[in-house]
C-alpha cells in the first residue's frame, strides 16, 4: 500500500528530524564553521568571513583548475535552520510534564529563540554611522557600504537641493530621470570598486570628456573584502537635459574636487558619497572628549556631548554618549565608535536592529532552564548519596 | 590517632609559616635602606605604584627575572634600580639583557654560549645596527616579521626602556641633581631639563596641595618649574638621596629617602599607604609561592601511592589547602590593590583559571576523598601559575584598563563567569588525563575508582557548560550595550562559543548513549585543546591584536600542548596496557 508506505516514510522522517543524531551532527558542523570563519577572518575581514560562512546557506569556494565555484560545506544559515527544526521537533515530540525534564525543555526553547534572533539580526539589522564635527549639526546617517550618486542644485547658496541615486540603481545603460528637474542621467559605466590614477601618456583616452575625469585612468577593482577598506565606487555618467548632452563625467567616491555644470541658469554638482538616510531629528556635537590615563597614551574614555533636537516632538536635550553607554532613540542605538581631526570630530555607530530584544529573552529563558535543571539534578544526587551512605 | 592527624596538617602549616616569613622586610644592603627607597610612590603607566614595582616589572621585561647575579652577589630589583638611576656607569656593566636569538648574537659578533645575559656595555657598540634593523622590522606587521625581526624589535624595545629608566631622575651623564639645581638658568640647562622631562619613565614628585591628584611631576618637569621660580619641596631630598648613593654614603642616602617619604606622606598619604601594601605583595610573590606549594602537594600525593597512603594523602591535601590559601590571598590582594574584579588581562585570567580549578578540586576531594581531587587541583594550580609567571614578562600586570573595558560591572560578571567556564573545561580534561594515565599504569583495574572519575568528569562538564554558556551570553549582552550587536562572530566570541558547543556535544553524546566511559574521557581531553585555542590561540591570529616575542614562544608551547593532548586522547582510547597484550 503506497499510502501506508508514505505514512511510514513520514514517520521515519519525523523521528529523524527530532533525533539526537541530527543535533550532534549539526553542533559538530557548527563548530567546524565557527573555526573556519575565525581562521578566514585574517584574509577576508570579519564581515566577509561571516557572510561567507555564517550567513550563507552553502559555503561556495573556487578551487584551482575548476572554472566555477563549488559548494563545499553547508553554510551557517542552513546548519542553524536544521538545528532550529531539529530542536523544535524534539521539543514537540518529547514534551512531557516531568519536573526532571522541564528545565531542559525551557533551555531548548530559549536556544531556538537565540538562533532565531541571529536570523533576524542577519536579515534586518542596519548598521550606519554619523560623523559630526564639534559645533556641527547633522540630521542624516551614512551607510558603511552603500554609495549614492548625488546631483546637487547649488543655485541658491542658502538652500541647496540634493537628488540622491542609490548605487543599486546605477547600472551601465540605465537612464535615470531626476524628479522635479529637467535632467536625466545616463549611466555609461558603473564600478563597485575601482583604482584611480593620473592618466599617463600611454594610457587609453578616458571615457570622460568633461571635469577631472578626463585626466584620470580607471581600472576596475574587486569589491573591498576587509572591514577596513572602503570601496572607491565610481561611474561614468552623462547628464542630459532638454535634448542637450552635458558631456561624460567621471564621478567617484575618491574624487574630492567639485564638478559642476550649468543648465538654464541653474548650477548642478555631481558627486559620489556614502549613502545618506535623513532623520526627522538632528544631533549637534557640543564637545568630544578623549581622556587618557595621566602620563600615558592609554585611552581612559571617549565621550561625545551632543544636543538632540527633534522639533516634531518638541524634544530639545543634551545627551552624553560614552563607552558602554549608547543613546537609544527612535529604534536606533548611537554608540561612540571613533574619532578624528585632532579630537574635534566624533564618529557614532548607529545600529537599528528590530530583533535586539530576542537574545535578552532567550538568555533569560536559558538561564532559568539551566538553573532549574542543574538544581534538580544536584538535589537528586545529594539525596542519592545520603541514601547510599545510610 | 590524633598524632596522625597532626602529622597530616603539619606540612600545610609549615608552608603557610614559610609564606609569612617572606613578608618580613629585608634589612639594609651595605647600610643603604633600599627597601624604604623601593616604597617611594611614583606615577607610572597611569597609576600610582611603589618604585619597587617599576623596578621589578622593568627587570622582568629586560632580564626575565626579578634579580641580577653580579660579582658573586644577587642584586635585588631596588638595588638595580638605584644603580640605573644614580650610578649608570655601574648599571651598564651588569648583565641584564637576556638574548636567546643566535642571529642577534651573530649581529653583534658574539657566539651562542651557556651565558645568555649581556650588559649594556657589551651591546652599546652595536646600538646603531640594532636600531636600523629594528626600524626596518617595525615597518612590517608583527605577523609578517621573521623570528630574527621579532627578536630584534624586542631587544630594541628593551634598550629603549633601559635608556628611559637611566634618564628618569637625572640624565645619565648628569653630575647629579644638586649640580643641575645650581646650574638652573645656565646656558644648556633648559634644554637638558626638557630632554629629561621627555625621557623620564616615571613621575616621582607628588602633586602639591590644591593641585589635581594626577599632577605628579618627573624631575625634568620639576627642574623646569624650579627655573621659573616654583621649586618642588621634595627635589632637594631626592638630590640628597641620589648624591648619597652615588658617593657610597649610606647615611646621606637614608636621610634623603626618609625626607622624601616624609614629604610624600604629608602631600599624598594615600599614595604612600598604597605603595606599602603593594610592596608587601611584591615581596611575598604569592603566585610564585603558591606554585611551589602546589608542586610539593603533587609530589607528596605521588609518594602516597607508593608508601603510607593513610599519612601522605591527607598531608598532600593539607599542602594543597595551604597553596589554595596563599593563591586566594594573592588574588584578593590584587583585587584590593587594583580596585578591579579579579580578571582584567591575560595574566590575571591565568591566575584566576587556576584558582577556580583548585577550588573545584578541593571540593571534589572533600566529596570523594580518593586523592584525585588533590592531584588534579595541584596540577591545575601549578600549570596555570606557571603560565601566569611567563605572561608577567610583558610588563605591569596591573595595567590600566582601556576605555571600552573600563567597566567593573561587566568585568565582574561576564569575564569572571566565562573564565570559570575555562577552569571547568580544563579541570574535566585533567581528570580525564588522570583517568587515562591510571588506566595504563595501575596494576589492577579498580571499577569503583573509575566510576568516581567518570562521575567527576561528567559533573564538571555540566558545570563548565553552565558557566561558559552564561559567560558567553553575558559577553553578548555587554557587546550589545557597547557596540550595538549581541553577536559579531569575532575571534574571541567564537572561541567562547566553541567551548560551549563542545561541552554541549559531550553531554548530548553521553545522554544519547553514543559514548560511554572511554568516549566521555577522550572528549573531555579534547576540551583542553578547544579551551587552550580559544584562550590563547585567538590572540595569535593577529586580528586587531598584537603579538610580541612571548606570543611567538607561546605559539610553539600551544602547539606542543595540543599535540600532547592528541597523544593522550589516543592513549585514552587504546585498550588497557595495549602494549603488554601485544607482547604476550
Amino acid at each position: 500500500m503506497p499510502a501506508q508506505r508514505l505514512k511510514s516514510f513520514a514517520v521515519r522522517c519525523w523521528i529523524l528530524l527530532a533525533s539526537l543524531q541530527v543535533t550532534i551532527v549539526s553542533l559538530v558542523l557548527l563548530m567546524a564553521l565557527v573555526v573556519l570563519c575565525t581562521l578566514a577572518q585574517t584574509d577576508m575581514g570579519t564581515l566577509g568571513a561571516v557572510n561567507a560562512y555564517m550567513r550563507s546557506w552553502v559555503v561556495m569556494r573556487q578551487l584551482q583548475g575548476i572554472p566555477f565555484r563549488l559548494p563545499l560545506f553547508p553554510g551557517g544559515a542552513l546548519v542553524g535552520l536544521v538545528l532550529v527544526a531539529n530542536l523544535s521537533a524534539a521539543l514537540v515530540r518529547r514534551f512531557e510534564f516531568n519536573p526532571r525534564k522541564f528545565g531542559l525543555w525551557v533551555v531548548h526553547a530559549g536556544l531556538i529563540l537565540l538562533v532565531a534572533g541571529e536570523f533576524v539580526t542577519g536579515a534586518f539589522q542596519v548598521d550606519t554611522r554619523m560623523t559630526i564635527e564639534q559645533g556641527q549639526t547633522v540630521d542624516y546617517l551614512e551607510s558603511y557600504r552603500q554609495m549614492e550618486l548625488v546631483v546637487s542644485d547649488l543655485t541658491d547658496p542658502a538652500r541647496s537641493e540634493e537628488y540622491g541615486i542609490p548605487d543599486s540603481r546605477l547600472r551601465a545603460g540605465a537612464a535615470i530621470p531626476l524628479p522635479g528637474t529637467p535632467i536625466t542621467l545616463k549611466v555609461k559605466r558603473f564600478y563597485v570598486n575601482a583604482a584611480l590614477s593620473p592618466r599617463g601618456p600611454n594610457d587609453p583616452p578616458s571615457l570622460a570628456d568633461r571635469g577631472v575625469g578626463a585626466g584620470v585612468t580607471l581600472t576596475e577593482a574587486p569589491p573591498a573584502a576587509s572591514d577596513k577598506e572602503v570601496n572607491a565606487t565610481s561611474a561614468f555618467v552623462e547628464p542630459v537635459a532638454g535634448g542637450r548632452s552635458y558631456g561624460t563625467w567621471l564621478v567617484s567616491a575618491v574624487l574630492g574636487a567639485p564638478q559642476t555644470f550649468m543648465h538654464e541658469g541653474r548650477t548642478y554638482m555631481l558627486s559620489m558619497r556614502p549613502r545618506r538616510y535623513h532623520l526627522p531629528y538632528s544631533l549637534t556635537l557640543k564637545k568630544f572628549s578623549h581622556d587618557i590615563y595621566p602620563g600615558t597614551d592609554i585611552p581612559k574614555n571617549f565621550s561625545s556631548l551632543v544636543h538632540l533636537s527633534n522639533p516634531a516632538r518638541g524634544e530639545q536635550r543634551d545627551v552624553l554618549i560614552y563607552m558602554n553607554q549608547p543613546l537609544r532613540y527612535d529604534g536606533k542605538a548611537f554608540y561612540q565608535a571613533s574619532y578624528g581631526k585632532g579630537d574635534t570630530l566624533s564618529v557614532l555607530q548607529v545600529v537599528a536592529n528590530p530583533g535586539w530584544l530576542l537574545p535578552y529573552l532567550s538568555c533569560a529563558l536559558i538561564t532559568l532552564g539551566l538553573l532549574l535543571h542543574f538544581g534538580i539534578t544536584l538535589f537528586n544526587a545529594i539525596k542519592r548519596r545520603e541514601k547510599e551512605a545510610s | 590517632m590524633k598524632l596522625a592527624k597532626l602529622f597530616a596538617w603539619l606540612p600545610g602549616l609549615l608552608a603557610l609559616a614559610a609564606a609569612l616569613a617572606t613578608a618580613l622586610p629585608p634589612g639594609p644592603v651595605r647600610g643603604f635602606d633600599m627597601d624604604r627607597f623601593g616604597r617611594t610612590p611614583v606615577l607610572e603607566g597611569g597609576r600610582v605604584k611603589p618604585l619597587d614595582s617599576v623596578a621589578r616589572n622593568a627587570l622582568l621585561m629586560i632580564r626575565g627575572k626579578q634579580g641580577v647575579p653580579f660579582e658573586g652577589r644577587q642584586l635585588g630589583p631596588d638595588e638595580w634600580m638605584l644603580d640605573v638611576l644614580f650610578r649608570p656607569e655601574a648599571a651598564d656593566a651588569q648583565p641584564v639583557f637576556v638574548i636567546n636569538d643566535p642571529d642577534i648574537l651573530g649581529l653583534m659578533g658574539l657566539r651562542q654560549t651557556a651565558d645568555r645575559y649581556f650588559s649594556f656595555d657589551t651591546i652599546a657598540p652595536h646600538l646603531q645596527e640594532i636600531q636600523s634593523q629594528a626600524m626596518a622590522a617595525q615597518a612590517l606587521e608583527s605577523v609578517q616579521r621573521s623570528r630574527f625581526q621579532n627578536a630584534v624589535v624586542n631587544l630594541f624595545d628593551r634598550l629603549v626602556l633601559y635608556n628611559h629608566l637611566e634618564n628618569s631622575v637625572q640624565l645619565a651623564d648628569s653630575p647629579g641633581l644638586f649640580a643641575e639645581l645650581q646650574g638652573l638658568g645656565g646656558p644648556q640647562s633648559a634644554e637638558r631639563d626638557r630632554s629629561l622631562a621627555e625621557a623620564s619613565r616615571f613621575r616621582i614628585l607628588p602633586p602639591l596641595p590644591g593641585q589635581s591628584p594626577d599632577a605628579w611631576l618627573n624631575t625634568g618637569e620639576a627642574l623646569i618649574a624650579a627655573a621659573s621660580g616654583t621649586p618642588h619641596p621634595a627635589l632637594v631630598a631626592l638630590a640628597t638621596a641620589g648624591a648619597g648613593y652615588h658617593a657610597g654614603q649610606p647615611e646621606a642616602f637614608n636621610r634623603g629617602v626618609a625626607e622624601l617619604q616624609g614629604l610624600t606622606a604629608n602631600l599624598r598619604p594615600g599614595a604612600l599607604r598604597h605603595a606599602r601594601s603593594e610592596i608587601l605583595f611584591n615581596r611575598v610573590q604569592p603566585f610564585y609561592l603558591g606554585m611551589v606549594i602546589y608542586v610539593l602537594a603533587l609530589l607528596t600525593l605521588f609518594a602516597s601511592w607508593l608508601w603510607r597512603r593513610d599519612l601522605l594523602q591527607p598531608a598532600a591535601f593539607s599542602l594543597l589547602a595551604a597553596g589554595a590559601l596563599v593563591h586566594t590571598a594573592g588574588l584578593v590582594s590584587r583585587i584590593l590593590l587594583q580596585g578591579r574584579p579579579p580578571v582584567t588581562n591575560l595574566y590575571s585570567s591565568a591566575v584566576f583559571v587556576g584558582w577556580a580549578a583548585v577550588i573545584l578540586g578541593v571540593i571534589l576531594e572533600r566529596m570523594y576523598r580518593k586523592g584525585f581531587g588533590t592531584a588534579v587541583a595541584a596540577a591545575a594550580g601549578f600549570a596555570s601559575l606557571i603560565i601566569a609567571h611567563h605572561l608577567a614578562m610583558e610588563g605591569d600586570t596591573m595595567e590600566m584598563m582601556r576605555a571600552v573595558l573600563d567597566s567593573n560591572f561587566w568585568l565582574a560578571t561576564h569575564v569572571v563567569t566565562v573564565t570559570i567556564g575555562y577552569s571547568g573545561t580544563f579541570l574535566a580534561g585533567i581528570i580525564a588525563i588522570a583517568y587515562t594515565l591510571r588506566k595504563h599504569i595501575a596494576p589492577a583495574p579498580d571499577p569503583a575508582t573509575t566510576r568516581t572519575l567518570v562521575d567527576m568528569t561528567y559533573g564538571i562538564v555540566c558545570f563548565a557548560l553552565l558557566f561558559s554558556f552564561v559567560g558567553t551570553v553575558l559577553g553578548g549582552i555587554w557587546a550589545d550595550q557597547s557596540w550595538g550587536r549581541f553577536w559579531g562572530w569575532d575571534p574571541k566570541e567564537n572561541g567562547a562559543l566553541l567551548i560551549v558547543l563542545w561541552n554541549a556535544i559531550i553531554l548530548h553524546c553521553r545522554w544519547g548513549d553514543y559514548i560511554r566511559e572511554k568516549g566521555l574521557m577522550a572528549m573531555a581531553i579534547f576540551g583542553n585543546i578547544i579551551t587552550s585555542l580559544s584562550w590563547f590561540g585567538v590572540n595569535m591570529l593577529g586580528i586587531g591584536l598584537h603579538s610580541y616575542g612571548f606570543m611567538d614562544q607561546a605559539f610553539w608551547a600551544l602547539a606542543w600542548f595540543d599535540a600532547s593532548q592528541l597523544v593522550l586522547i589516543a592513549l585514552c582510547l587504546m585498550p588497557r596496557r595495549f602494549w603488554a597484550a601485544r607482547l604476550n
